[in-house]
């Protein structure tokens, strides 16, 4: 009588301990994975990640123009290379911001 | 420091000259910002040293400390630019910790923020492009120019794409350096105003009942500070890492 209780409670115990575990698959967290970091810091990740879309793009722009901007002090065009090279930068800035978007934190493991 | 009265947010990144020094015609006094960057070398010097000298089986406190950071940013490392990148690691660790103690001492009142300087991003952003630079040409030699010419692609457009991949190169160190500056400084005068408030509402008679208002946004706003300080510092390991791993495997 006691024994199979105690088997019962040993099924139950199994029964709670794989739902768990499954529960904890199903949201991708592993208990000291770097997911489990990046859960708490959630808003400050998202916050990090929105900043440096900014600045990825924003700084594709400005090179850009200088570039072109310099190129026109040196060969005379005045703003011809100007508008081509904010042009290339703009493009530059996409660039950059489909790269983040393709690799979302920037640090999935590439194999070697 | 000319009036109290008058609360200026940008005086706190004021560099003063502690010790007058010109050499050559370069101005290179020791100013409080050099005090602060020697502070935060002695505080991760202690760490690391302190940290690791017990060598004990169950860490202590400070011995953890150590050997968690150790093991984060060589995890960091690993992934990002894989086993062959654990030979950046010293380099990585560095940036990660000076990043990270300058931040987190910045948000000390009556510290200076080191990050909150330009030229300070700028020189660590210029050191990681470089040595990406370096390390790439002396490593691969022309090969690490192919990081620049994208495969499979017809021969019409291959001199746009090249000079698009060129300039978002070029981008890196900018929007590298611009983001850890921005974030700091931002966040500095932000706290500042924000004190500001508090000061000012108390000092304005039957206004000082709304005080706290700003004060409890103050208390919220250094702990986000703190984490966007830790964040920061992840985020300039992370990239530096992403850029270390082209110079490592250039052609992907």
């Amino acid at each position: 009588m006691a024994e199979r209780k105690d088997e019962s409670e040993d099924e139950a115990l199994r029964a709670r301990l794989d739902k768990l575990s499954s529960a904890l698959d199903a949201h991708g967290l592993k208990p000291d994975g770097p997911k489990a970091e990046q859960e708490s810091g959630s808003i400050g990740t998202a916050m990090s990640l929105g900043f440096r879309v900014l600045t990825e793009f924003a700084a594709a722009v400005v090179v850009g123009a200088l570039i072109g901007w310099q190129l026109d002090v040196w060969l005379h065009t005045s703003p011809l290379l100007l508008i081509i090279f904010l042009a290339f930068g703009t493009a530059a800035g996409f660039w950059n911001v489909y790269r983040i978007a393709v690799e979302p934190t920037g640090s999935k493991g590439r194999p070697g | 420091m000319a009036e109290e009265h008058a609360i200026d947010p940008i005086h706190q990144f004021h560099i003063d000259r502690i010790v007058p020094l010109h050499l050559f015609g370069i101005d290179a006094s020791f100013t409080n910002a050099s005090l602060f960057m020697v502070i935060i070398v002695l505080g991760i010097s202690f760490l690391m040293i302190a940290g690791t000298s017990s060598r004990s089986l169950v860490p202590g406190r400070l011995q953890s400390a150590a050997e968690m950071v150790y093991e984060f940013v060589a995890s960091t490392v690993r992934l990002s630019s894989g086993n062959e990148g654990m030979r950046f690691f010293p380099f990585v660790f560095s940036i990660f910790m000076f990043v990270l103690f300058a931040n987190v001492i910045g948000l000390i009142p009556y510290t200076f923020t080191v990050t909150a300087q330009i030229v300070v991003t700028f020189g660590l952003a210029a050191l990681v492009i470089s040595t990406v630079i370096i390390y790439g040409l002396a490593k691969h030699g022309v090969h690490f120019l192919g990081l620049f010419v994208p495969s499979g692609v017809s021969v019409f457009l291959l001199p746009f794409l090249v000079l698009i991949e060129v300039i978002s190169f070029i981008s890196r160190p900018i929007s590298l350096s611009v983001r850890l500056f921005a974030n700091m400084l931002a966040g500095h005068i932000t706290l500042k105003v924000m004190g500001a408030f508090v000061a000012g509402l108390l000092g304005a008679g039957a206004y000082a009942v709304i005080a706290p208002l700003p004060f409890a946004m103050t208390i919220v706003l250094t702990a986000f500070e703190l984490l966007v300080a830790c964040l920061q510092a992840y985020v300039f390991a992370i990239l530096t890492c992403v850029y270390l791993n082209d110079a490592i495997h250039p052609g992907h």
